[in-house]
């Protein structure tokens, strides 16, 4: 959300901000790429909506250039193996759960988790991102915004047999967020994105949407705060 | 629909309704947790006016504590405050009642600035201060409780604590116009503030606290208590009426002296049962039927089909304006708590 305070002044070419840009920028090509993919897979466990997943997919990979062309904006080279050990935990759930076409599993983690994770992350950056990452990622948050809502429609259809599942998967993979989350806070806090306005932010949306899906206030509170005391 | 944001009054408190109402992941939880936690609609409310309406409302819990703001949490603060209206609108309140310290923030931090909250844009008609209602209860209080109490209005000093706030200078305009007030004695910060005060009404005088208090029949406290400031209660007036409609509430406790009546001020109370949990965990007296002015005058405008911002920003509440919220209040059969 918007900043109150005058946003503290951030030097877009230091060594400093660059060198957090560079995992930070990483991760978000990364997680687009893998978005990418994931939705590939999902068309696979879901043949009657394969044309709309392509169609996803295809957002994630444009999503995945518009920031690759924000790190050489910045002259930074983006850290794609930090990355992909930053997101391999939540990468193997998914393919584990592809590979036994758990699609409950695989849309709680994509469309739900990754989706929600990225609009707070995307809302976070913008006020503080330079000009040039400013407008890519305002285009891009209104887009995932579709990828969010393709699982939740389904969900939403499927409650009634999705939500046991959807419960587990919640339980084996939110803890995963908020330690990956930690893992980033001082490189994010470079950028200006405060780490607990970004939890307050994901927490907003992933209620949102487990609302849209179905679930009471009750299980709301308790599922997306599940995990974030221990870690 | 109507709509009411709320907070509970400090951590310790939030803690023990958390665990009351079965949130374990929130009860054990320290203010950094408090700090990221989103907004939620905790409970649905029915309310049936004495006309035989009946409307829907719901209470949005911001998750603000107090604790935020003595620790200069304040981005913190306005989060809480303005997702908490994101979420009323997106819930398609129509109009919502900002209390407690969300309207104190609100217009301390200049939240009007902030427009676009993700992806909604908020509607700022959609939300009322419900200060106008407030002042106008505070104003009934001091009119009726004094009758209680044997003080001839007509004869008597009244000190208005806060005279410059929105709902201070309210109370004023209508002690000024409406009511038979021997003299106003006017207590604020800002001396500018309370000269251009003093030049609208024509009337009152300006005056410290401690000069003040000795010489008024009836105190009307409109501030939030600074710390540090304690009403010595044995300098009063015998009668002396104590009308605390400040936020938080804490005269009562903190004054008992014979002679001396304190009043929760800009407290009303329905005539029918209010369907509700949420007011006895804000400790009311009488969850079933109390609550603060601020709340009912959602209420009052969601009977009236008056989905507008009735009260908003500072010192724009007329006495027309309380006449009319008043007018309403009557009406749907809610009064002002008396002694």
């Amino acid at each position: 959300m918007p900043q109150l305070e005058a946003i503290q002044d951030l030097d877009f070419h230091s060594e400093t901000y660059k060198d957090a840009y560079s995992r930070i920028n990483a991760i978000v090509i990364e997680g687009e790429q893998e978005a990418h993919e994931n939705y590939h897979s999902l068309g696979g466990l879901l043949p009657d909506q394969k044309d709309q997943l392509v169609g996803l997919a295809k957002m994630e990979s444009r999503h995945k250039k518009g920031f690759e062309a924000c790190g050489r904006n910045l002259k930074v080279t983006p850290d794609l193996e930090f990355a992909r050990q930053f997101f391999s935990p939540l990468h193997e759930n998914f393919q584990t759960a592809a590979a036994e076409n758990k699609i409950v599993t695989c849309l709680l983690i994509q469309s739900l988790i990754i989706e929600c994770f990225a609009i707070a992350a995307y809302n976070i950056y913008i006020p503080v991102a330079d000009d040039f990452a400013r407008k890519i990622t305002e285009g891009v948050v209104k887009e995932e915004y579709l990828h969010l809502n393709f699982g939740e429609e389904w969900l939403k259809a499927n409650f009634e047999t999705s939500k046991a599942e959807l419960e587990e998967a919640n339980r084996a993979n939110l803890p995963i967020v908020w330690k990956m989350l930690n893992q980033v806070d001082a490189d994010a806090k470079v950028l200006g994105m405060e780490r607990e306005a970004l939890v307050e932010d994901f927490m907003i949306q992933y209620g949102e949407a487990l609302n849209n899906i179905g679930f009471t206030t009750r299980d709301i509170m308790r599922m997306s705060a599940y995990g974030l005391a221990t870690v | 629909m109507f709509g009411l944001i709320g907070h509970l009054t400090s951590l310790e408190h939030a803690q023990s309704v958390a665990r009351e109402l079965g949130y374990p992941e929130y009860a054990d939880q320290g203010l950094d947790f408090w700090c990221s936690a989103p907004p939620q609609i905790v409970d649905n409310i029915t309310v049936t006016s004495i006309t035989g309406q009946q409307i829907e409302g719901r209470y949005v819990e911001s998750c603000f504590l107090p604790e935020m703001l003595a620790t200069r949490r304040i981005k913190a603060a306005t989060r809480k405050i303005i997702n908490a209206m994101a979420h009323a609108q997106k819930h398609g309140i129509n109009i919502t009642a900002l209390g407690g310290f969300s309207s104190i923030i609100f217009e301390n931090f200049n939240l009007s600035q902030i427009r676009q909250v993700r992806n909604v844009m908020l509607e700022f008609e959609r939300f009322t201060t419900g200060n106008t209602h407030t002042a106008y209860i505070i104003c009934r209080q001091v009119e009726q409780a004094s009758k209680q109490l044997g003080i001839d209005l007509s004869k008597a000093t009244v000190a208005i604590c806060g005279a410059t706030g929105d709902i201070g200078s309210a109370v004023c305009r209508w002690l000024d116009k409406r009511a038979d007030v021997a003299e106003l004695l006017l207590i604020a910060r800002n001396q500018e503030r309370l000269k251009d005060l003093q030049t609208e009404l024509g009337r009152g005088k300006i005056m410290g606290l401690e000069e003040a208090l000795p010489q008024a029949d009836i105190i009307v406290w409109v501030a939030s208590m600074p710390k540090g400031v304690e009403i010595n209660p044995a300098i009063l007036k015998q009668p002396c009426l104590l009308i605390d409609g400040g936020y938080p509430k804490n005269l009562g406790t903190k004054v008992q002296y014979p002679g001396v009546h304190v009043l929760n001020g800009g407290i009303v109370e329905h005539s029918l049962d209010i369907d509700w949990r949420i007011m006895s965990i804000v400790n009311m007296d009488v969850p079933a039927r109390q609550l603060f002015a601020c709340f009912a005058e959602s209420m009052l405008l969601e009977f009236e089909k008056l989905h507008t911002n009735f009260s908003w920003g500072r010192n724009h509440i007329t006495v027309e304006k309380m006449q009319q919220i008043g007018e309403a209040s009557v009406k749907h059969g809610f009064s002002p708590l008396l002694i």
